[in-house]
């Protein structure tokens, strides 16, 4: 799928937000070890101005800064929908603090001083998290758009139809010919791309 | 000369057993020629007398007799009044004739000075008056000519040598002194008595152009005089003469006749018994001259006769001062006693006082020491924090090389940079370490000239790792243009510390307004004052000070903090006004507190110093010098 394989690069980019100069480079260069491209950032506010929301990927910040903390800046993501992955990196004994403030979306919890190989593999995780995350968001948004293409007569048979209901039930609910809704279902099955009642109905749970 | 020769061998020729001829020492006081012309017929009627012995004339001069005396080479002296008055003080000599004078008085006395000015001399009316006048006379050794014109100035108060203008002899002729005193060359001259009238006789002079000073008239004397008369020549015979020729020699003179031409050359009548020369003698005495020469050695006793009262009055001055100096000396030795006492225990006092401010010094040394250790105590979590960075980033670079390097992707100009990157960070990492060391360790203070604003910094720098676990921010405004402080560095960044934490302990318990919104800011602030001053504030927006806790503030263990100990502030306070300065609080305008300090601006000329340098200076620190010997 040309889906799969955009998802797959644009999800590989790791975000670094931390105020110290020489933590943000340092992990930069950790994670850039991991063969995936990396960014970073001085602040959360910094990095909101930089990096688009909607977009695939880690983010690794550090709790306590200047101004935006990493808490809120992940939660100002997750409020915006956001399918990056959050890595953040709390001082010692700060995590369960930092876990009562989250507010969900997909956040990591890893505690200096950390052992590198944990934050490479949260990282690594929270990456395939991210781009699994946008794997689901883009064939929703495909099954939407295919969707899209039926008419209100057409998505109302498609519905009754995966509902299990016969033709000429359907006909007399909707109060049309059984030969008209036979021609709305073969639209149905040709616009969204179908061959079988069993895929008409997988289909429509993914959009939902 | 020839005469006498011719008599002695004249008589030498009577007599078969011929004694010695009467040697009859004359004085020539104008030479042999004159003596023989006056006194030789005098000898040659003594020779008629002792035909067969005969008498002899030796003219001497005034050493000459002096000398003939004292060698017995003269059985008689024919002298003047002065000398024979010397001679027999001297030799004891003794008179046995006077000379009687044609012109002497009812006493016999005829030897007497006269005093003469020019007539039109008005301004000139005593003896008195002779002060500052020129004056001549014959001879300082002349008796009538000079000496008894002498005495009787001194009873007049006037010295001759001393307060006359001018006192000049004139030798012989005698006559020159009437002239010059005619002429004007003189104001006053001395004449021996009756030589005035004598040159009158003979017409020499005018009488009338003379006028006689002081003149008096003694009974039975015709000329004018202006002094007391003394007897006249007298012979008298050494002490070895026989008595039998003594008493025969008198016996003869005292036979001559009043025409005698004996005594008509010598200008007598006769001779007489012996007078009374004591007048003579008193008159030496007062001049100090022949026999009482010697008085002028012992003049230190005279003055003092003569200036009994000048003297009294100085004894009575010495005897005051010395009594006075005793007295001052006396109050000196007590008052200094006073001194001494008081001094020692003012020494004392300040041993005490020494060892009292030294105990204080080592006891504010201690919380001083103590101080700094509670606040990095306070800190520890934060300080491990700020430690923490450099660490965690150095091991972030190690890992990332490690992998690189396993995988065979590094490349060699990345690695090397971030090895570079290492070593930065470790420096970074002991930098903080050295700063947290510094901080606490116990040190001699040190005044060097420092800018607040690097104080500012290093405190800031150990404050940083707070200010941001507490989502707290840190602005400066920091004057660029400050004068340096002469100040212990260490301990002003105890103190600016101690500041930038209160202030952030104090909004630590404020909510943040939220996410971006800096309310939780410290802002610190140098600037000059009016008075040239180094003002440092440390604001912050916390919750402010309660009306007890600013009157508080200070007081060693009042603190508004759970966990403070309450020493920082007394501390700070203790610092600041060691070094000159003034700390103190105001309210925030905004909400909060502003902590402000003032430290003097080091002088222009000042140079850094050390604490053994200026003692006077280390010792106002509240951590002693000494420290280094006790500590180490």
């Amino acid at each position: 799928m040309t889906a799969d394989l955009r998802s797959a690069d644009a999800s590989r980019t790791v975000y670094v937000v931390d105020d110290d100069p020489a933590m943000r480079h340092s992990l930069a260069w950790l994670i850039g070890a991991l063969g995936v491209s990396v960014e970073s950032f001085g602040s959360g506010e910094e990095f909101l101005r930089a990096v688009r929301p909607d977009r695939p990927g880690c983010l690794v910040t550090d709790v306590r800064m200047p101004g935006m903390s990493g808490l809120e800046l992940q939660d100002m993501l997750a409020r915006a929908g956001s399918l990056l992955a959050v890595v953040v990196i709390t001082g010692h004994g700060d995590v369960p603090m930092a876990a009562r403030a989250f507010r969900g979306g997909a956040v990591d919890f890893i505690e200096k001083p950390f052992n590198d190989q944990l934050l490479l593999d949260r990282v690594h995780e929270a990456l395939e998290t991210s781009m699994r995350a946008w794997a689901v968001h883009a064939r929703k948004a495909e099954v939407r758009s295919l969707l899209a293409r039926l008419t209100p007569r057409e998505r109302q048979v498609a519905d009754l139809v995966v509902a299990g209901k016969l033709n000429k039930v359907i006909a007399a609910e909707i109060n049309l010919s059984t030969k008209t809704v036979e021609l709305h279902r073969h639209n149905v099955m040709e616009k969204l791309e179908v061959g079988s009642v069993a895929d008409l109905t997988r289909l429509l749970i993914e959009a939902e | 000369m020839a005469a006498v020769c011719l008599t002695a061998s004249l008589a030498a020729g009577a007599t078969p057993a011929p004694e010695a001829p009467i040697r009859v020492g004359v004085l020539a006081y104008r030479g042999g020629d004159h003596a023989n012309a006056v006194w030789e017929p005098t000898i040659r009627f003594l020779a008629g007398r002792f035909p067969g012995r005969g008498a002899e004339m030796v003219p001497l001069d005034l050493p000459g007799m002096d000398a003939a005396v004292q060698n017995r080479t003269v059985d008689f002296v024919l002298t003047n009044t002065g000398n024979y008055v010397e001679l027999e003080a001297r030799y004891g000599i003794t008179r046995v004739a006077t000379l009687h004078s044609s012109r002497a008085g009812a006493s016999g006395a005829s030897v007497g000075s006269t005093l003469i000015v020019r007539s039109d001399r008005t301004d000139i009316r005593d003896l008195g008056d002779l002060k500052g006048r020129t004056v001549l006379a014959s001879d300082p050794d002349a008796f009538g000519g000079f000496q008894v014109a002498w005495g009787e100035m001194i009873k007049a108060g006037i010295d001759p040598y001393r307060d006359l203008k001018d006192l000049r002899f004139s030798g012989f002729p005698l006559d020159r002194i009437a002239f010059a005193v005619r002429d004007g060359e003189s104001d006053v001259g001395v004449l021996r008595a009756c030589l005035l009238e004598e040159l009158a006789a003979e017409g020499r002079i005018d009488p009338g152009q003379f006028r006689v000073l002081a003149p008096r008239t003694p009974p039975g004397f015709d000329c004018a005089v202006s002094t007391d008369l003394y007897p006249d020549w007298p012979l008298a015979r050494l002490a070895s003469t026989p008595e039998a020729l003594a008493k025969a020699v008198v016996v003869a003179l005292f036979q001559m006749s009043e025409n005698d031409p004996a005594a008509e050359a010598g200008g007598y009548v006769g001779w007489t018994v012996p007078l009374d020369y004591q007048p003579v003698h008193i008159l030496f005495r007062a001049l100090r001259i022949g026999p009482y020469r010697y008085l002028r050695e012992i003049s230190l006793l005279d003055i003092a006769r003569e200036h009994w009262e000048w003297l009294a009055l100085g004894a009575l001055a010495l005897l005051w001062w010395a009594i006075h100096s005793l007295r001052v000396e006396h109050l000196i030795k007590v008052r200094t006693a006073e001194l001494h006492a008081a001094n020692r225990s003012l020494l004392h006092e300040m041993a005490e006082r020494r060892r009292a401010e030294q105990t204080a010094r080592d006891r504010q040394k201690d919380m001083d020491h103590v101080a700094r250790l509670s606040i990095l105590g306070e800190m520890a979590s934060n300080l491990a924090h700020e430690l923490n960075q450099p660490l965690g980033a150095i091991a972030n670079y190690a890992r990332g090389c490690t992998r690189r390097l396993e995988a065979g992707t590094g490349d060699p100009m990345q690695l090397a940079e971030v090895t570079r990157a290492i070593a930065d960070q470790a420096d970074r990492a002991g930098r903080i370490i050295a700063r947290i060391r510094d901080f606490v360790r116990k040190r001699a203070p040190q005044l060097e000239p420092m800018d607040v604003n690097d104080g500012v910094h290093a405190a800031v720098a150990l404050c940083q790792g707070q200010a941001s676990n507490g989502n707290a921010a840190i602005s400066l405004s920091l004057a660029d243009d400050l004068p340096p402080v002469l100040v212990d560095r260490i301990q002003i960044e105890q103190v600016i510390l101690n500041l930038v934490k209160n202030a952030l302990d104090a909004m630590a318990e404020t909510q943040p307004g939220g996410a971006g919104e800096a309310v939780r800011v410290v802002s610190i602030r140098t600037a000059r004052d009016r008075e040239g001053r180094v003002e440092v504030g440390v604001a912050d927006r916390g919750h402010g000070l309660t009306a007890e806790a600013k009157v508080r503030l200070f007081e060693p263990f009042f603190t508004t903090k759970s966990g403070g100990m309450g020493l920082g502030l007394s501390i700070c306070r203790t610092i600041v006004e060691a070094h000159g300065g003034h700390l103190w609080a105001t309210d925030n305008p905004g909400g909060g507190t502003v902590m402000r300090f003032v430290l003097p601006a080091a002088g222009p000329a000042t140079s850094p110093m050390c604490p053994t340098a200026s003692p006077s200076a280390a010792d106002e620190l509240p951590v002693v010098t000494e420290e280094r010997n006790h500590d180490r």
